[in-house]
């Protein structure tokens, strides 16, 4: 294995800590929507999503955060890139500011879709890509979903019709954190397999642990894992903070000074916006 | 006015590749001109409204001009979450396609009914709403609604309704003199137009003369139309409507009439607020509510005497 991937790990605990810093400071909390699927989305950003392609006529790979209320990743992962000054992290939650407790397209128009209201991204994706295919556009779209988001009804009629439509340029990872707002996503799905349902629709899916990144770069590699058909990754995550790991409570309690001490101390990471050299 | 909108949409996919639609499964043989042309611009998504309108908030932000068509109920009420929060938010061009709204399907049941589809759209900031009356209006103002930058709602009938002349031309946020008369003026939308020039043919002979004004478009409303037909010396209007009380014409009417200060007397004749039982006749259910031709020429002969 040449492939260093120590960089793309230390990056999302620098996005983790990042996660932490921005709920301490916006005294917004989602913590465990937000820090659990930092690998994920550092290896989407680093590894994944291409950008536009003049020769051929392809526009630029497209991410979709569908669980909104799991922004400050996003922002922090958006700033990583360049993409918006790591500054602006500061106004997280802010009145007015361009970076509200559920993404708003309008407020920060690198975003690729306001979100905040469950089961609208993958629907959306999937007219973006039937779209892009009537264009001749061989473009991607990848969607995070939360593994509560996979309760809403839409998501399911979204599945089928990728599948039916033959999505192949379709990605969807969930982010199976197991913690909903007020209960565990297994109890209320009935300890049944996701991916197995996202199969059961006509897709490819395969099952991973969202904190191994050889098995994540390897998945992205990968896609689609069969021609023609829209791929799911379901991707087993936790926040990555002992003290805070399996805690249902952390969807909404805003950390404490303490909290944040701890949680910069076991990352062994400083948030990206108070790193600037 | 279901064959004026698909021959229309027709057209306008011709001329525009950015046009597509999007079905809910619903539209038997409707279409089939249209697939023959353009196959892969006609999307049946499946029993699934949420995803009708999702996927059509995709295409649109990848550039096309869609349209979703579904039974007016199932257009509206069913995915109005998705209405308004992946399509209203961020103001993309969809145009929304209710068939049979009102009572249009008032024999199939509550299930069919739709006097709620504009208090519904209208509730959605930024929706442009249209109720044309005849396949003439279902003609003119499609290629307008396909123009707008933003979202909008369009209620269509079944087949084979009448059309009708007027020397006024169809255009978007206008309201229409069908008949110039006086003293009474007898508002429209939808499909209650062509209701309200049998209801002028039946108060001819009495000499009863009333100015039927159409307002294809309700949102916006032309409001500068109510005050040119309060200048011209109306002063009673009669609003038939198709649909729930709430969100319509005669509400808007009556804010208008309200913030303008005008004494204006204003007459509501339409179904009222409550589930319609019993799977009525559609002819039968307005003559009842008093919106068929001979309520509406009795409304008129009431307020032309008292005026």
């Amino acid at each position: 294995m040449t492939d260093d991937l120590q960089p793309l790990e230390k990056e999302a605990r620098a996005i983790r800590a990042t996660c932490m810093q921005m709920a301490f400071d916006g005294r917004e909390g989602h913590l465990s929507a937000s820090m659990t699927y930092a690998d994920v989305l550092v290896a989407l950003h680093r590894r994944w999503l291409r950008p536009a392609d003049a020769a051929s006529g392809r526009s630029a790979d497209r991410f979709i955060l569908s669980k909104g209320h799991g922004c400050t990743a996003l922002y922090a992962m958006l700033a990583a890139c360049g993409r918006i000054p790591k500054e602006s992290l500061a106004l997280y939650n802010h009145p007015g500011g361009p970076l509200p407790n559920h993404p708003c397209e309008h407020a920060l128009p690198e975003i690729e879709m306001s979100a905040g209201s469950l089961g609208h991204g993958l629907g959306v994706a999937t007219g973006m890509l039937y779209g892009l295919r009537l264009r001749g556009d061989s473009a991607r779209v990848a969607v995070l979903l939360g593994d509560g988001e996979c309760n809403e009804g839409s998501v399911w009629e979204a599945a089928m019709f990728a599948a039916a439509r033959k999505l192949g340029n379709l990605l969807a990872i969930v982010d199976y954190n197991g913690i909903q707002a007020v209960g565990r996503s297994d109890d209320l799905m009935g300890h049944t397999d996701l991916a197995a349902k996202f199969r059961a629709f006509g897709w490819a899916a395969e099952t991973l642990d969202g904190h191994d990144m050889a098995a994540i770069v390897d998945a992205l590699s990968r896609v689609p894992f069969a021609p023609g058909r829209p791929t799911a990754i379901v991707a087993k995550t936790r926040m990555g903070v002992s003290f805070m790991e399996g805690d249902v409570v952390w969807h909404y309690r805003k950390p404490s000074a303490d909290d944040l001490a701890r949680a910069l101390a076991e990352l062994d990471a400083a948030p990206i916006h108070k790193d600037v050299p | 006015m279901r064959r004026a909108f698909v021959d229309t949409l027709t057209e306008l996919a011709a001329a525009d590749d950015r046009v597509a639609i999007l079905t809910g499964d619903l539209g038997f043989q409707v279409f089939d001109r249209f697939i023959e042309r353009f196959p892969d611009r006609y999307v049946n998504v499946g029993i699934a409204e949420a995803q009708v309108v999702c996927a059509a908030a995709g295409m649109a932000r990848v550039g096309f001009r869609p349209f979703a068509y579904s039974i007016a109920s199932f257009m509206t009420a069913r995915p109005f979450e998705q209405i308004r929060f992946a399509v209203g938010y961020p103001r993309l061009p969809v145009v929304f396609v209710g068939a049979g709204g009102g009572y249009c399907y008032a024999q199939s049941g509550v299930s069919h009914h739709a006097p709620d589809d504009f208090a519904l759209m209208g509730l959605v900031p930024g929706m442009t709403l249209v109720a044309p009356g005849d396949p003439h209006e279902v003609h003119d103002l499609l290629p307008q609604l396909v123009r707008l930058d933003g979202p909008s709602y369009i209620r269509i009938g079944k087949f084979g309704e009448p059309a009708y002349e007027a020397n006024s031309p169809i255009v978007l946020g206008k309201g229409r003199i069908l008949r110039s008369g006086r003293k009474v003026a007898v508002l429209t939308a939808g499909e209650t137009a062509p209701i309200a020039l049998d209801a002028l043919e039946r108060l001819a002979p009495d000499g009863i003369s009333p100015t039927v004004c159409q307002f294809h478009t309700l949102r916006p409303l032309d409001t500068g139309m109510l005050a040119e037909l309060a200048a011209a010396g109306h002063t009673a209007f009669v609003c038939a409507e198709e649909c729930c009380p709430q969100g319509g014409l005669h509400q808007q009417v009556a804010l208008w009439i309200q913030s303008a200060g005008l004494p204006i007397r204003h007459v509501r004749l339409g179904p009222p607020d409550e589930f319609v039982l019993g799977n009525p006749d559609r002819n039968a259910f307005r003559a009842a509510c008093g919106f068929d031709a001979a309520g509406i020429a009795d409304a008129c002969r009431r307020a032309w005497h008292a005026t």
